[in-house]
């Protein structure tokens, strides 16, 4: 299989870095700036909102969806410029 | 060379993932985990279409009324127009995609193509359920994970049928089918 070219290079860079900002990087925002510390608005006993979260998790979930396509993108641009999937390359080997 | 140097040899010259990682190749612990992984992700997905097809049929109405519930969401209004205007594929696409994805994934076959469209699903459920109240990564967002994990790892040639499809002939004639199955 061949080496990833400078456009798969940076767009699978570009993946990771949405992907961990919208799940750890904003997770530790959501985390440090106190109750909620997850993605759901907290409720008292009579199910009234209390408090938010900091972070709309529309924002986060979008962060990660957006590294998902672009990964994808990347896969459909490496079947395009390329001739085939890496191969198991399965050989014989000789015990001699 | 001794027969177990020439046994390490041959398990890393057929292991695919002997070149892509530092963990121990020389057994087959990670072919078989993957592919132990690839049957649990596919039985997961065909009892959630199946038992939906012994219940209801190919007609799940709950489908479109939850996509157009998907007010707010990361994926703005693309739901919520599915749920309007989809309904026609969306009640016999759910019960019998699950179950075509989960036969896939069981057997091997065109794993790659069947965890696109398992990847799909767990946006939408991922998004979707949206109540996030055990936390952004909850257990659909790890079961997109698990269908770009397949993905990424060509899962169906582990003991699976891909393996066998992708040393036919039109494989070798079209080779970029390896990009849907694998």
């Amino acid at each position: 299989m061949t080496q990833l070219d400078i456009v798969e290079k940076v767009a699978t860079a570009f993946s990771a870095g949405t992907i961990l900002v919208g799940i750890v990087g904003l997770g530790l925002v959501e985390t440090l700036t106190g109750k909620p510390f997850g993605a759901a608005p907290m409720t008292n006993d009579a199910g009234e909102v209390v408090a938010t979260p900091t972070v709309d998790p529309a924002i986060r979930t979008g962060l990660v969806i957006l590294g998902l396509v672009v990964l994808f993108g990347v896969g459909l641009y490496r079947m395009a410029a390329t001739d085939a999937a890496g191969t198991d390359t399965r050989r014989e080997v000789t015990a001699d | 060379m001794t027969t177990c140097e020439v046994r390490q040899m041959a398990y890393s010259e057929t292991n695919p993932l002997a070149n892509e990682f530092g963990f121990d190749v020389g057994g087959p612990l990670a072919a078989a985990w993957i592919a132990l992984l690839r049957v649990v992700t596919g039985w997961w997905f065909f009892h959630s279409g199946v038992t939906k097809i012994i219940e209801g049929g190919l007609n799940f109405g709950y489908g479109p009324a939850y996509l157009q519930g998907m007010t707010g969401t990361a994926l703005g209004p693309i739901p919520v127009w599915m749920g309007n205007n989809l309904a026609w594929l969306i009640k016999p696409g759910v019960p019998l995609f699950e179950t075509l994805i989960g036969l896939a994934l069981i057997t091997g076959a065109a794993v790659r193509l069947a965890s696109v469209g398992g990847a799909f699903f767990m946006t939408l459920f991922w998004v979707g359920n949206a109540g996030f109240g055990h936390g952004l990564v909850n257990s659909d967002l790890m079961g997109l994970l698990l269908f770009g994990t397949m993905i990424v790892l060509g899962a169906g040639r582990y003991f699976g049928i891909d393996g066998v499809l992708e040393t036919t002939g039109i494989v070798d004639k079209y080779p970029k089918l390896r990009y849907l199955l694998g």
